[in-house]
């Protein structure tokens, strides 16, 4: 008897669709366009009577190699791709910098001084460093594109991704301003103080904020109107 | 079958000039050239998209991600207004080189 297995429709998108993902070139939104091409070509040669399995070959030619479709994609707008990587370079900063904020916030009170001083003190380097830890953990699962793909589903847009961006700062670097406000013994007004300290506590890390919004790989610069 | 350069010196006006009938995506985009040229224009579905973002990235088209009928996002591509200028100079110079071989080949010429 003849041992055939059945073809999985499904699990050959998603390889092709990591396949695609290998490549450096092709954005999340250009992959995402490929695959609605792709899925609509399945579905035209489908409805010509062909089988799922040749449905998908042919399409899947049709479309082209990824290594042939990054080349070319990058080719359209060579500096898009360095501007995404910017992007998420000045994310992983900002998010870096959210993170040893939030940690510095933790009490140490009574666990300075011997075994335990120094225990807690490795504790809070390995802490500093989880972020850069994750990091390495997630490219060396070959997942980046993956959780880049998440991240970007979250803040599709640039005015939502600067909303939350401004609540964050305000909220992670605002709330010890305020409290260092009020824990210091000389009394001096709070608007000067926020204005001594604003480089310091909100600056920067809204400077970051709005270069990352700039960089941001969405629509809406220079947006044409339509005719 | 025609040249690659003819291919790809035609793509421009032959997107705007569909895009001028009506918002569409890159999958109809190209049925409807393989239908025009009788199967003549073989664009490479992959490649279209590239064109596709050159195209807007300097203004003559814009997208939008819409849900279809099938319930899944698709990009969608119109014309823009600067889109509808660069199709009549477009429009202009072919028609100014489809005339001349008319002409040179005894074939009746259209108005330009």
């Amino acid at each position: 008897m003849e041992n055939q297995t059945r073809f999985d429709l499904n699990a050959a998108i998603e390889n092709w669709r990591n396949e695609l993902a290998a490549q450096p070139n092709l954005a999340p939104d250009d992959r995402r366009e490929l695959e609605t091409h792709l899925r609509d070509a399945i579905a035209g040669f489908q409805q010509r009577g062909l089988n799922d399995e040749e449905s998908f070959w042919l399409a899947r030619r049709r479309v082209g190699q990824p290594q042939q479709l990054g080349e070319e994609f990058v080719k359209a707008d060579p500096a898009k791709v360095w501007r995404e990587r910017v992007f998420w370079m000045v994310l992983a900063v900002l998010i870096v910098n959210f993170w040893l904020i939030l940690i510095t916030c933790i009490p140490l009170h009574g666990w300075t001084n011997g075994f335990w001083g120094l225990l807690s003190g490795y504790a809070y380097m390995l802490l500093c460093y989880l972020p850069i830890l994750a990091l390495a953990i997630i490219v060396a699962k070959g997942q980046l594109n993956e959780r880049c793909d998440t991240l970007a589903a979250v803040i599709h847009s640039r005015w939502r991704f600067v909303t939350i961006g401004i609540f964050l700062i305000v909220g992670i670097y605002g709330t010890p301003a305020v409290i260092q406000y009020f824990n210091s013994p000389v009394g001096r007004p709070i608007t000067s103080y926020i204005l001594l300290n604003y480089f310091s506590y909100f600056g920067w890390p809204l400077m970051l904020l709005l270069l990352a919004a700039w960089l941001m790989p969405t629509k809406g610069r220079n947006a044409p109107k339509r005719a | 079958m025609l040249t690659k350069d003819l291919v790809a010196a035609s793509s421009k006006p032959l997107l705007l000039s569909i895009l001028a009938g009506g918002e569409s995506y890159g999958y109809e985009i190209i049925q409807k050239v393989r239908e025009l040229s009788g199967g003549q224009i073989e664009w490479s579905d992959g490649m279209l998209y590239p064109v596709l973002h050159r195209l807007e990235r300097d203004g003559l088209i814009d997208s939008e991600w819409k849900e279809a009928d099938t319930g899944r996002q698709r990009k969608y591509y119109f014309i823009s207004s600067d889109g509808r200028k660069v199709l009549k100079t477009e429009r202009q110079q072919w028609l100014t080189v489809h005339n001349s071989l008319c002409k040179l080949w005894k074939i009746k010429p259209v108005s330009i």
